[in-house]
């Protein structure tokens, strides 16, 4: 009950922080100005307008809320360090298991935030163009939800070693990219030989891979996301908190 | 005889600063040995780089020993059960500046393990005894450097901890706010608490402290009694300035 309500604290103090941030605001009318833009490319698109003005929207919704979330991911604790804030932390009887988890729950239940948001105000304008609610729109919104999770966890991982923000956002950003291409990857492993098929096949264990919470890719499954998608997401968020946990155990303040 | 809050023992620190062909080492403290007495005021005086704030960080659990040992009421200082008894103000904190004193203080009595009610009333009773009870509607952007203190002062009390850890509490304020710091402290150690604080200002350590540890270069040089520097000609400076030359 007291590690529950210890990770809460932080986890709160954390989400409150980042909604507060004028950053925030920023995205707010940059997610607004997107969405509508994939109106605008929905109208062109003709009689696929229902389809491009679902997707464009969703993958304009996902690349807004990463940008944030990677943002807060890569700079929290060292911002935190920066300011000498975790010295008021960790001086306390909170252990860092508990500090790290209420952290990086923080910058999730943001993105969750973020996405309900977009999401609500994506409908809207599709219902306002007339159209019905589009086939699993709940999962595509859970998938990007995943796939922000497991880059948020990663990108805490790597801001625990990295020397600034920016590098831990542009090895995270690439990771995001590489993460998208995992079926390419092992298709270019089946052509090769040798060296070239041990780097391809170990950066395949290496990569999460992300085109498994592309919900609306998998439609007509009886469930949109599979077990293994949600199984893989769960298992690359923890990987990186234990990863991350081994870091933040040893460094010093 | 008075239990021992903090005793170090033969401790070392070294921090290592990685380097693209091997590693940087600078020795912060080296050979330390002291115990500080539960109930007193003791000071921590010595030049910039001396060790003063490596010391205030090992006994918080915020740096580990490179070698010996430090314990805080015969615990662990990494251990959250010296934690609990334990109250720190860094110098110069951080508090979101968008925030009311209320609602960051209350952020950090959570994190002390204080909920509801007794939350509340901790929050209310730091405010008072720091004087920032009529600034509570104020928010913290609009705070000067002495409110600041007084708010980082609050925070270490909030959970009524044993023994405070003040890193510099009077550094940049003015003579009154000054002058409130040292009569709060005054008032903390009445009630028993144990106060170990680190200072630049060798008078404020003169009024308030009962013994006072003079680090030179990473080694404790001289251990002082409020009588010791009492029968001396030229009080704790003169003492001070002898040791570090």
């Amino acid at each position: 009950m007291k590690t529950l309500s210890l990770a809460w604290a932080v986890a709160s103090n954390s989400f409150v922080e980042s909604v507060r941030h004028r950053f925030f605001t920023r995205f707010s009318v940059f997610a607004f100005t997107a969405i509508y833009a994939s109106v605008l490319a929905g109208v062109m698109a003709m009689e696929q307008e229902a389809r491009v003005l679902t997707d464009l929207g969703l993958a304009l919704m996902e690349i807004t809320a990463l940008a944030y979330v990677l943002f807060q991911a890569s700079s929290t604790l060292l911002k935190e360090a920066e300011t000498k804030t975790i010295y008021l932390v960790f001086s306390r009887p909170v252990p860092r298991w508990i500090y790290l988890g209420g952290k990086m729950a923080g910058v999730m239940l943001t993105a969750a935030f973020m996405l309900a948001v977009m999401g609500g105000m994506h409908l809207a304008l599709l219902l306002f163009r007339g159209f019905s609610l589009p086939e699993a729109y709940a999962w595509a919104l859970a998938g990007s939800f995943l796939k922000l999770a497991v880059i948020t966890a990663f990108a805490f991982f790597v801001s625990l070693f990295s020397t600034s923000s920016v590098s831990t956002l542009v090895i995270a950003g690439i990771m995001w990219t590489l993460g998208h291409f995992v079926s390419e990857t092992r298709f270019l492993a089946e052509q090769v030989s040798g060296l070239k098929m041990i780097v391809l096949k170990s950066a395949i264990l290496l990569i999460p891979n992300l085109q498994l919470f592309n919900a609306r890719d998998a439609m007509g499954a009886s469930c949109a996301l599979t077990p293994l998608a949600i199984f893989s997401g769960a298992a690359w968020i923890l990987a990186a908190y234990f990863a991350s946990l081994w870091l933040l155990a040893r460094k010093e303040f | 005889m008075s239990e021992i809050a903090v005793s170090f023992s033969e401790v070392e620190k070294i921090y290592t600063r990685p380097r693209l062909m091997g590693a940087v080492y600078n020795k912060a403290v080296q050979g330390l040995s002291f115990d500080i007495p539960a109930g007193e005021i003791t000071g921590l005086l010595g030049l910039n780089g001396a060790g003063k704030t490596t010391i205030m960080k090992l006994l918080t659990g915020l740096l580990f020993p490179t070698a010996g040992e430090v314990r805080v009421f015969g615990l662990s200082p990494s251990g959250q059960a010296a934690k609990a008894r334990i109250g720190f103000l860094p110098e110069l904190p951080y508090f979101p500046p968008q925030v009311k004193p209320g609602a960051a203080l209350a952020y950090y009595g959570r994190l002390s393990g204080l909920s509801g009610g007794g939350l509340s009333l901790a929050v209310a009773a730091a405010l008072e005894r720091t004087g920032l009870g009529p600034h509570a509607e104020k928010r913290i952007s609009e705070f000067s450097k002495g409110m600041l203190q007084r708010l980082g002062l609050a925070q270490a009390l909030l959970h009524k901890p044993d023994m405070l850890v003040l890193d510099e509490p009077v550094s940049g304020l003015d003579p009154l706010a000054i002058h409130d710091i040292r009569k709060l402290l005054a008032g903390l150690s009445a009630e028993g608490r144990t106060i170990f604080l680190s200072s630049h200002s060798i008078s404020e350590v003169e009024k308030l402290c009962g013994r006072v540890l003079i680090m030179v270069r990473g080694r404790l040089a001289k251990t002082v009694l409020r009588a010791d520097w009492e029968a001396a000609a030229g009080g704790l400076e003169t003492i001070f300035v002898e040791a570090v030359k």
